[in-house]
């Protein structure tokens, strides 16, 4: 009996038309599908052929590998961060590079001017980023506050805390020793390429396996759904900031042991990069989607590029071009994904 | 305002298929979203100097045929919109809309309340000096004051408007919508706009509107409230799921009651009753619920009992109902439920609470409230439950698949995709899907608003059956709803609520025709100083 009123309602229609426009077109859907998984990383590897072609001998090189892929990891982890407060939904956090800094000035300064050991100067740097997130944390989530002004001013607070700490210098002298827990070579790449490593990989596992990155997801997506089916969606929000605080922190003390000092000017220059590659990676493996494989592989995506066309002989202003152009490119392919269906 | 029917349409117009006597006429639109078809095949026609009202439910396609007319949306290929016979470039731009005289007042009347009457009135006409390109204050000021003196309501332009009466702030609105025509043309379109006014606001409102279509204006009033409906227009046309069911209906041959059914098209609602599955131990109760309009609220739910909450909208049965499940923070109240005593008054809105005491809610805006809609239905459908029955590592495959695959096949999801986003499917499919997260928890209390809107009939079926089933399984059920079919076929009691009391309690073999008496009759109506401006 209900079928037949079904078939009168005349409601039916979508369904079969969809099961039989899905048919037809399932191959070239597939192939979109694949596309709009996988097509970064082929502009990836026709740039790689294209940079070996034009630089024989220079471009495919260990050392060229060894640049890209030993060079980004304050950039991993300063995606992450952002990652963190993105995944809830908070846009656009703007403070996460100064932060980075805070911490990255931190460090050095107590270290050399003030005469402390690195561990405990270390373990104030860290303490000193998650209070920053802490702070981030109360007023957009408990004041309810815009995030990008706060996080707008934080950072330019910290930014400008950082110079006057440091006497507008880059402070530097760290004990070689220290250099050790980033440096230390493990099959040609530094240890801290693991740490990056490791890192996105237990992201992207709490993210897609765990109970907690279940409910992360449903509140980037729809807060008032995730409040209805019991999730406490405002400490979760509130832990995305102090998360992405710690990550900062974490991130700049393993880049001060790497490079034995720090210039906090050079905070600002990482802004442009960590928004371009999160967004690229929302056009890759899982597609209109902020995921941290996705931004793994945007992060070499767009070292890679940048070293190519530096190998090529253009100069510093094409990392602010390519960064640029990626960022408003990764931006719009992502607008669109999310916008198929109705 | 009965004498406005005096004032008959007919002598103007005429036999219905001759074009130019149409102020409005729309044939064959349809809309599809994706797979939904928001409209039918609609057909409408107004004539000049007519008060047409529009009725339907939530999702009927009234707000999408609105966004039709204004140029939000653009129609399907087919349609055709003409205006005084003249038709009109699909999608309609908003600047040949305004030359053809069509104007709309959106549910909130559109105004910016910071602003000054003049400038709300004239906004989006300013005429800049030729040189300096500077708005010249005392023309606009004339001219607000020339449309207001046309409408025969004098008010002070300078003031802000934020400050205005409901009423005033109507006048403010309907100023703006018929400075451009030329007296006695023209078509108004009111998108809700008589929500926030008063019962004597309205009845000035509708005096004002009346003179404007006598003089040869039309007017179509879209509403909920189907007593001004029937009170004030002369034709009315009932949508029902996209398609026009009753078209240009004289007002004066349907009351409240037939204007429901229509919309709601019992005809098509094939469910008996089935015996009440009521049992004696109460599962939930409410002591002291305050909530919106409702105060002092005392519920008792049995397990197996399906109770319904009704009333106009404003009588506080929605309130009480999102109270009751934890969504809206009440005023005041507890809920005991199956022996855990909750705090209704809880300021920070979380639900956790309720979650783990048995509390589900099915929310009426369903992809705003409901479910994730760029999310798949697998992990919708799981969702309250990831944390119990996950390890704190592992969200855990084999329960989610297991569960997932039985709500699909329980309530006849489709397509049958795990993996399908949410928002692929169609309105019914969705509604399955919100309903199943709640039901594979076995719930103690299950809280519905609305749970067979904008759904198509077999989905209705199945949400009905399962619904049913709920309550055979021991789970007590708040039905809040506006359906008298959904009531009266589910429903053992019915509590009408008017001006957040309960005014009348229902129970026993429940009638479509009884209950939509309590909600609209007379015996509950309230006096006419009932007024709140």
């Amino acid at each position: 009996m209900d079928v037949t009123s079904r078939q009168d309602t005349g409601t039916p229609p979508a369904a079969p038309k969809a099961a039989r426009t899905g048919r037809l077109t399932s191959a070239s859907a597939l192939a979109g599908h694949f596309a709009s998984r996988y097509s970064v990383i082929a502009i990836w590897v026709a740039m790689i052929a294209v940079y070996a072609a034009a630089e024989p001998g220079v471009f495919l090189t260990k050392g060229t590998f060894q640049t890209i892929f030993g060079s980004q990891q304050a950039l991993v982890f300063l995606t992450m961060a952002l990652l963190c407060t993105v995944c809830v939904g908070e846009f656009v956090d703007l403070s996460v590079p100064a932060v980075f800094g805070f911490s990255a000035t931190i460090l050095p300064v107590l270290v050399v001017e003030h005469g402390w050991g690195v561990w405990p100067a270390a373990f104030v740097a860290v303490l000193g980023a998650i209070v920053v997130g802490v702070v981030n944390g109360l007023l957009v989530v408990v004041v309810g506050v815009n995030t990008i002004v706060v996080t707008l001013g934080m950072g330019t607070l910290l930014g400008g805390i950082a110079l006057w700490l440091s006497h507008l210098n880059t402070v530097s002298g760290l004990p070689t020793g220290f250099g050790k827990i980033a440096l230390y070579s493990v099959g040609g790449l530094p240890i801290s390429f693991y740490y990056g490593a490791a890192l996105v990989a237990g992201f992207a596992y709490l993210l897609a396996c765990t109970p907690l990155g279940r409910h992360i997801r449903f509140v980037g997506a729809n807060r008032e759904v995730s409040r209805l089916s019991g999730i406490r969606v405002d400490r979760i929000r509130f832990g995305s900031f102090v998360a992405s605080g710690a990550l900062c922190g974490v991130g700049a003390v393993i880049s001060v042991a790497a490079l034995g000092g720090y210039n906090p000017t050079t905070s600002d220059t990482l802004l442009l990069p960590v928004f371009a590659s999160v967004f690229l990676g929302t056009a890759i493996v899982l597609p209109g989607r902020f995921n941290p494989i996705g931004t793994f592989i945007g992060i070499y995506f767009l070292a890679t590029g940048i070293l190519g066309l530096q190998l090529l002989g253009l100069e510093a202003w094409v990392s602010s071009v390519f960064y640029g152009g990626v960022l408003v490119a990764a931006v719009t392919i992502s607008t669109l994904l999310r916008r198929r269906g109705p | 305002m009965k004498e406005a029917h005096t004032v008959s349409p007919d002598s103007r117009t005429g036999p219905p298929d001759t074009a130019p006597r149409h102020r409005l006429e729309v044939a064959e639109l349809s809309k599809a979203f994706g797979s939904t078809r928001a409209l039918r095949g609609v057909h409408l026609r107004i004539a000049p100097g007519e008060l047409h009202g529009l009725v339907g439910q939530n999702g009927c396609g009234k707000s999408t045929l609105v966004k039709i007319l204004t140029g939000v949306y653009a129609p399907d290929p087919g349609a055709s919109i003409a205006v005084d016979g003249q038709r009109l470039a699909l999608p309609v731009r908003p600047m040949h809309q305004r030359a053809a005289g069509v104007s709309v007042v959106h549910q909130n009347s559109g105004l910016v309340d910071d602003l000054t009457v003049w400038e709300n009135v004239r906004l989006g006409h300013y005429r800049a000096g030729r040189l300096s390109r500077r708005i010249n204050r005392r023309d606009e000021q004339r001219a607000t004051e020339q449309v207001l003196a046309r409408l025969d309501r004098p008010l002070e332009v300078g003031r802000k408007v934020g400050q205005l009466s409901a009423e005033d702030r109507a006048v403010v609105a309907i100023a703006r919508a018929v400075q451009d025509h030329r007296p006695g043309g023209g078509l108004i379109v009111f998108d809700e706009s008589t929500r926030a006014l008063g019962r004597s606001a309205r009845i000035r409102f509708f005096e004002l509107v009346r003179s404007l279509v006598d003089e040869g204006t039309s007017v179509l009033l879209i509403s909920h409230q189907l007593e001004e409906v029937v009170e004030a227009t002369d034709r009315v046309t009932v949508l029902r799921d996209g398609t026009v069911v009753e078209a240009g209906l004289r007002t004066s041959e349907v009351d409240e009651v037939s204007l429901t059914r229509m919309m709601l098209g019992r005809h098509l609602v094939t469910h008996g009753r089935v015996g009440s599955q009521v049992k004696d131990e109460v599962v939930a109760s409410a002591r002291g619920l305050a909530a919106g309009p409702v105060t002092g609220l005392d519920l008792d739910i049995r397990r197996g009992e399906i109770l319904g909450l009704t009333g106009l909208i404003g009588s506080g049965f929605v309130e009480a109902a999102e109270a009751l499940a934890g969504a809206r923070p009440a005023d005041a109240g507890t809920l005991s439920v199956h022996g855990r005593d909750l705090a209704l008054d809880r300021r920070r809105g979380c639900t956790e609470e309720f979650v783990d005491a048995g509390v589900a809610f099915v929310p009426e805006r369903r992809l705003e409230a409901g479910v994730a809609g760029e999310l798949s239905v697998a992990d919708n459908l799981t969702l309250p439950r990831v944390r119990d029955r996950g390890g704190r590592l592992r969200t855990g495959s084999a329960w989610q698949a297991e569960e997932t695959a039985a709500m699909i096949a329980k309530l006849d999801i489709r397509p049958p995709h795990p993996q399908a986003p949410v928002h692929t499917l169609s309105g019914g499919n969705q509604q399955k899907v919100l309903l199943g997260k709640w039901l594979a928890g076995a719930p103690n209390l299950l809280v519905l608003h609305e749970p067979t809107q904008a759904v198509d009939v077999g989905a209705r079926h199945d949400i009905v059956d399962a619904i049913r089933e709920a309550a055979r399984d021991g789970c007590g059920i708040v039905l809040a709803s506006i359906d008298p079919v959904d009531l009266a076929v589910l429903c053992d009691r019915v509590l009408v609520f008017r001006d957040g009391r309960v005014a009348k309690e229902l129970s026993g073999e429940l009638e479509q025709d009884a209950i939509v008496q309590a909600v609209f009759g007379d015996d509950t109506r309230p006096q006419e100083e009932g007024q709140n401006d």
